[in-house]
């Protein structure tokens, strides 16, 4: 058969009236998509024709190439993925990698959204890599907070970060929604206060400055500090956006459900907050992604999260010439959390969507 | 039959008033309302017939005097709120059921939370007043799938479900659009014939002349005049009451 199928027979017509109605038009789209194709090609070249994909040959072969130097991946992939963490440890760290992964995943499943089940994966995810990452039991060797490092820091951080930011957040936005004038303006002038502050600020207070101020036994690890001071500024910002999807909230569901009597914690967790949730939902997701990204500011108080890895996986004499493929590497990875966390967002929109029509 | 104890009023309305900062909504509301009692408001817009309403389960609040439902004083008391919203039921002008969950889900929720009933026995129970308000067919859609006047039934059968004592209508039907109306009066017609005690803030004064045992007309925040609904249709006293029904009655 030779006629085309009648939706891609519709497709190449409007294709033709949008981009070669007129002479001009077609010039314009045949030489955009001749330095489309140009660049493609280019980066295709570097990245997989051209480019060293071994190690063996070591920095020498790399330099002798003309494409890209994957080999530093293939050598240095455990520094990026692991850090500091101990050479023959790392196996720790790569399934406490797993663990989080599937304790995200697990819990992002409508099957799993009880307070029982949620609760349960939680505890048992975060139990299983704090015992895995640091050790000391069952014959695991003691690793200190201080060495771990690459990936699963940076999900460490971002998990423990949401984990306690999120409550944090749902009750700053109903603290600031109080009738009690009192309550609701100190709130709201906490709220205002920590996101009027660079997050860089707040890390580097709570990682240096905080310890001056508190009695040792109340100072904790300096990488639960960060992370204390990432979830709050994590909370300062989802509390407005909580606060934002309360406002959507139909007035008549609040009045409705007192007058069934409803009390009010069940109005909040069975009437209102759900739907504002949903009303909440792409800027929540937002909010995740942007502090996944920002766990990597925590290099400045002197953590070995995945990026500050890669910078050690170059930085080392031989390789200093390799850092775009470095760069590139954890960009990937970075990629592949941040758009699966998009793909969810959008899943969950469709999800949500279906109550209400 | 006699009646040898006075009965304990529904509700016992005395010298209330509300005030909105210097702007007076209810002035001086006197008003019983004895059990099984049913009871029409209308008036103009504005004339405070809904707040009224809503401070009967304290939606509002009231300011001065005092108002006792089913013998339980109104005031701070968030317990004793709460349990007057028990056996208060209220349905809405916009229905207000929640979007989030199934026909069904509304009307379990408050007898599982509130009276902690077992799921079964609250499905059975709102399976057999979805039935009632004519809806059981219904009972796994979400609201936002039905019409308007679907939704009211299911508002009805959802405060039903909390077997209430009292029935609080706030204009049940004037979002509908006109051919939904019926349905949802026939309802409560059918509710009033049962003995329900139910105040209705409507203009449907069809419904108020079939169903009502008093009319009561409001008017800036006050009550101007009660009756019996042929005294109140026939002959009112007012002359407030007689230019209202009027511009209501026109047609």
């Amino acid at each position: 058969m030779t006629a085309l199928h009648p939706a891609a027979g519709y497709r190449l017509s409007s294709l033709r009236k949008r981009f070669f109605r007129t002479p001009l038009q077609a010039a314009l789209s045949l030489a955009s998509l001749l330095l489309l194709g140009t660049l493609a090609w280019k980066a295709f070249d570097w990245a997989v024709l051209s480019a060293v994909f071994t190690g063996e040959g070591g920095p020498a072969a790399c330099k002798a190439a003309e494409g890209a130097c994957w080999s530093v991946i293939a050598n240095r992939w455990r520094i990026i993925m692991f850090g500091l963490y101990p050479y023959e440890e790392q196996w720790r760290s790569a399934l406490s990698c797993v663990i989080v992964v599937v304790m995200i995943v697990l819990s992002c499943l409508p099957a799993c959204w009880t307070g029982k089940r949620i609760a349960a994966i939680w505890i048992l995810g975060v139990g299983l890599f704090y015992g895995l990452m640091k050790g000391g039991v069952f014959g695991l060797r003691y690793v200190g907070e201080e060495a771990w490092g690459g990936l699963a820091l940076t999900l460490f951080i971002f998990v423990s970060t949401c984990v306690i930011g999120f409550p944090l957040a749902i009750c700053l936005a109903l603290l600031r929604r109080s009738r009690l004038p009192w309550i609701s303006r100190v709130t709201g002038l906490i709220i205002d206060s920590i996101r009027s502050l660079p997050l860089i600020s707040i890390l580097f207070a709570f990682a240096v400055v905080v310890p001056f101020m508190l009695p040792s036994w109340l100072q904790g690890d300096k990488l639960y500090r960060v992370i204390w001071g990432a979830a709050l500024f994590f909370a300062a910002y989802q509390a407005e956006i909580v606060r934002g999807g309360l406002q959507g909230v139909a007035r008549g569901q609040e009045e409705a459900s007192m007058a069934l009597g409803i009390g009010y914690w069940h109005r909040i967790s069975r009437i209102l907050l759900p739907q504002a949730m949903r009303n909440a939902l792409p800027a929540t997701i937002n909010q995740f992604v942007i502090s996944f990204k920002e766990t990597s500011l925590v290099i400045v108080v002197g953590f070995f999260e995945i990026l500050a890895s890669g910078n050690a996986a170059y930085g080392t004499g031989e390789w200093t010439f390799a850092y775009v493929e470095v760069y590139a590497f954890i960009a990937l990875v970075y990629f592949i959390f941040v758009y699966s966390l998009s793909r969810y967002g959008a899943f969950l929109e469709r999800h949500m969507a279906i109550g209400t029509r | 039959m006699t009646q040898t104890l006075p009965e304990t009023p529904a509700v016992q309305i005395e010298a209330m008033s509300k005030n909105y900062g210097s702007f007076r909504a209810l002035r001086n509301i006197n008003l019983t309302v004895r059990k099984g009692e049913k009871v029409v408001v209308c008036g103009p817009s504005g004339s405070g017939k809904s707040t009224m309403i809503r401070c009967i389960n304290r939606l509002e609040e009231h300011d001065e005097g005092r108002i006792v439902v089913l013998g339980i004083e109104l005031n701070d008391d968030v317990a004793r709120i709460d349990e007057i919203r028990r056996d208060v039921g209220m349905v809405f002008q916009h229905f207000n059921l929640f979007p989030h969950m199934t026909v069904l889900e509304n009307c379990v929720l408050a007898p599982m939370l509130v009276r902690k009933i077992p799921r079964a026995q609250a499905e059975a129970t709102a399976m057999r007043y979805l039935e009632k308000v004519r809806i059981p067919e219904q009972a796994s859609k979400y609201p936002g799938q039905l019409s308007g006047g679907q939704q009211q039934r299911v508002a009805i059968a959802r405060s039903l479900c909390m077997q209430p004592e009292i029935l609080l209508f706030d204009e049940p039907t004037s979002a509908l659009d006109p051919e939904m109306i019926n349905e949802v009066l026939d309802v409560m017609v059918s509710l009033a014939s049962e003995g329900m005690t139910m105040i209705c803030v409507t203009h449907e004064m069809g419904f108020a002349r079939r169903v009502a045992d008093r009319v009561i007309f409001m008017d800036a925040g006050e009550i101007v005049e009660e009756g019996n609904p042929e005294t109140f249709f026939v002959s009112p006293a007012n002359e407030r009451t007689k230019k209202f029904l009027s511009q209501v009655l026109r047609h």
